[in-house]
């Protein structure tokens, strides 16, 4: 018992990965073509948003802040490819993804100078932002605008046999795991981990934190990407809920809120499970209602879970 | 180097030189509502230049002041939870929990008014109690558990009502909190008064009462606090569960103002609430927050609301104002430490 503790311990993703698995399998039995190849574009089409607005809210977490308003910039990015740059004829992919990647990133630069140089509390800043990002969204389609026929349709399609919502996903995870390998990830982890330390050690702990705003915001904009694929439509209303589900992920996935601990893994992990949850319910005719108190419930528990048996460092409260 | 006195113990221990000018001027800016006051009083100004009727007609002024109470009370709770340098996200399901119990359970259960009540205090306040004592025990960011339990209760009272929206809060609760409502014979909402009465209380248990006082001292250092012996446990605990009673509460008047409720009831409350509080300049853990900062903030931001919506924009564009306030307000004052000065 305790050997599969450590290994839990050990590795902050794992408990998401067995949670996973055993959803899955429950998946399985109530609906055996859910793996079906045919399904599986499909799935994955609908798993990406979560996935990627998990991914998006993990690098703020691990340099110890918080960003709130990844959920509500990608639901910005989603309605201004559709309200706004398919009527205005950028709908081309190669005009319409530079101009979202980079209004996301600016976005998310704008948080992190809010959190970094301005010094605000990092809750404060994001839900500051949130209130923007929400009011834009909602002024630009308050309605939902269906989309015309366009590129990110095949996003949400195969191309043969290989998922499309794997770019999406993939290209991201492949920023990430090139990330990793230069200093700015490890810099990154070292001032979540401790921002005393880390400045003490030479790191450039404002520009370090305002980078991992940006990169939460560029992943947020593939995110609204990957969002417009599936709905083909502009949802402004989603804001709340994929705000939500963003922190949801990465908490679930094992990042600590500290921060320096965690990583995409866990958010993909985290992701996952969310959406088998709901994946579940939904197949067995439950009320909406219902799935939203499931997944509190998921959440509560994880977040218990990895307070006490899979915390390394358990420091019972002295304060 | 010789001697007790050196540079650190020197400013440790030797009081500061009064501030005098400028200085002095900012630091009573700071540690009092100064910049509140003055920024409703021009709000105030600018809604009576462009819409003259609410100097010459009180009922406009009335339904103001009565939106601005129940959204006061909707950041009460929140109000100590941040001062106690924590966050309640569980505020929108309090709110729609209060509001179920006010319009479904009386009228289709026919529970008393007093019985709602005491099942909404008795259920919000024991899970908010369960909460603090979870985030103090096991260290979780309050945030997170608030988000999954704030989750549980409102998708709980939907499940609870099967899709019926249509309950109408009992006619004695809803003469305190709709407009018509009158208060010993003046045309005044009971609810506007019941809020400053709370209010009054607060500020008494706050800043009058010894354990208002502990409240401060976890909130700004939690560790110095339990070296001192305040039992910050039961701090963390306690101020959770008032969170989620005083939320329960404004969720069953903002049924009865509203006549009803439904799904998004209680969301709009749980940001504008939080927007409340740091207008108002409480910040997270600080030894200035207080109730009367957010009623300050909950005043503003009606405000704002009221202009905005006078000058023919939509919700989403007070959405986006209130965002910028936030933002402004605090980056004035409720900036954190550089690295720096931490090291």
């Amino acid at each position: 018992m305790s050997r599969v503790q450590g290994i839990l311990q050990r590795r902050s993703w794992a408990f998401a990965f067995v949670l996973a698995l055993i959803l899955l399998v429950v998946n399985l039995i109530v609906s055996p073509s859910f793996l079906a190849p045919e399904r599986l574009p499909a799935t994955l089409a609908t798993l990406a948003p979560f996935v990627l607005v998990g991914f998006a809210s993990t690098p703020a977490i691990l340099s110890g802040g918080i960003d709130i308003s990844v959920g509500p910039l990608a639901t910005l990015i989603n309605c201004l490819f559709i309200a706004v740059l398919i009527p205005a004829g950028w709908g081309e992919w190669y005009v319409a993804v530079p101009i979202l990647l980079l209004t996301s990133a600016a976005v998310g630069t704008v948080t992190g100078i809010l959190v970094a140089v301005v010094r605000l509390h990092p809750v404060v800043a994001s839900i500051g932002v949130f209130f923007v990002l929400v009011g834009i969204a909602v002024t630009i389609s308050k309605q939902p605008v269906p989309a015309p026929p366009n590129w990110s349709e095949a996003l949400a399609g195969s191309f043969g046999w290989f998922p499309a919502a794997a770019i999406t996903m993939g290209g991201v995870a492949l920023v990430w795991f090139v990330l990793r390998r230069t200093a700015f990830v490890s810099n990154l982890l070292a001032t979540g981990e401790s921002d005393i330390s880390a400045y003490g050690s030479g790191v450039n702990v404002t520009l370090v934190r305002v980078l991992s705003y940006t990169l939460g915001g560029v992943f947020a904009g593939v995110g609204g990407i990957a969002l417009s694929a599936l709905l083909q439509s502009s949802q402004s209303s989603l804001a709340t809920t994929y705000a939500l589900l963003g922190i949801a992920a990465a908490v679930l996935g094992g990042a600590n809120l500290g921060g320096g601990r965690g990583g995409l893994l866990g958010a993909f992990l985290g992701a996952v499970v969310i959406y088998l949850v709901q994946q579940l319910l939904t197949a067995a005719g439950v009320q909406p209602s219902l799935v939203q108190v499931t997944y509190g419930l998921v959440l509560v528990l994880g977040v218990l879970l990895g307070a006490t048996l899979l915390n390394p460092r358990l420091t019972r409260s002295r304060a | 180097m010789t001697g007790p006195s050196t540079g650190v113990t020197r400013s440790l221990t030797v009081p500061l030189p009064p501030a005098r000018g400028w200085a002095r001027v900012r630091r009573w800016a700071v540690e009092t509502p100064f910049i509140q006051v003055l920024v409703l009083i021009v709000l105030v100004a600018v809604l009576v230049a462009l819409i003259p009727a609410f100097a010459t007609r009180p009922q406009a002024a009335v339904s103001i002041l009565v939106l601005a109470s129940l959204l006061a009370l909707a950041a009460m709770g929140q109000t100590l939870v941040v001062i106690l340098g924590g966050m309640d996200l569980a505020v929108a399901g309090y709110i729609l929990f209060g509001a179920m119990i006010a319009s479904n359970a009386t009228s289709r259960l026919g529970w008393p008014t007093w019985f709602a009540l005491l099942v909404t205090v008795v259920v919000c306040g024991g899970i908010g109690a369960l909460v603090g004592a979870a985030c103090h025990w096991l260290r979780i960011q309050p945030l997170v558990l608030t988000l999954g339990v704030g989750a549980v209760l409102a998708g709980g009272s939907m499940f609870l009502v099967n899709g019926d929206y249509n309950g109408q809060p009992p006619e004695d609760l809803r003469a305190l909190a709709q407009l018509t409502g009158t208060t010993f014979g003046l045309p005044i909402p009971p609810i506007i008064l019941i809020v400053v009465l709370l209010g009054v209380v607060l500020w008494l248990f706050l800043s009058r009462t010894a354990t208002g006082r502990r409240l401060y001292a976890t909130g700004v250092n939690p560790r110095a606090a339990a070296l001192t012996r305040v039992n910050t446990a039961a701090i963390w605990a306690g101020v959770f569960a008032l969170s989620g009673v005083l939320a329960g509460i404004a969720g069953m008047f903002i049924a009865a103002f509203g006549s009803g409720w439904a799904q998004g009831t209680g969301d709009p409350y749980l940001f504008s609430g939080l927007a409340a509080v740091l207008v108002g300049g409480t910040t997270f853990g600080s030894v200035r927050g207080s109730f009367t900062r957010t009623a300050l903030g909950a005043l503003i931001l009606t405000v704002v609301a009221t202009i905005i919506t006078s000058r023919g924009l939509a919700e989403a564009q007070s959405r986006i104002v209130y965002g910028i306030i936030i933002l402004a307000v605090v980056a004035l004052y409720g900036r954190e430490r550089h690295v720096r000065d931490r090291f």
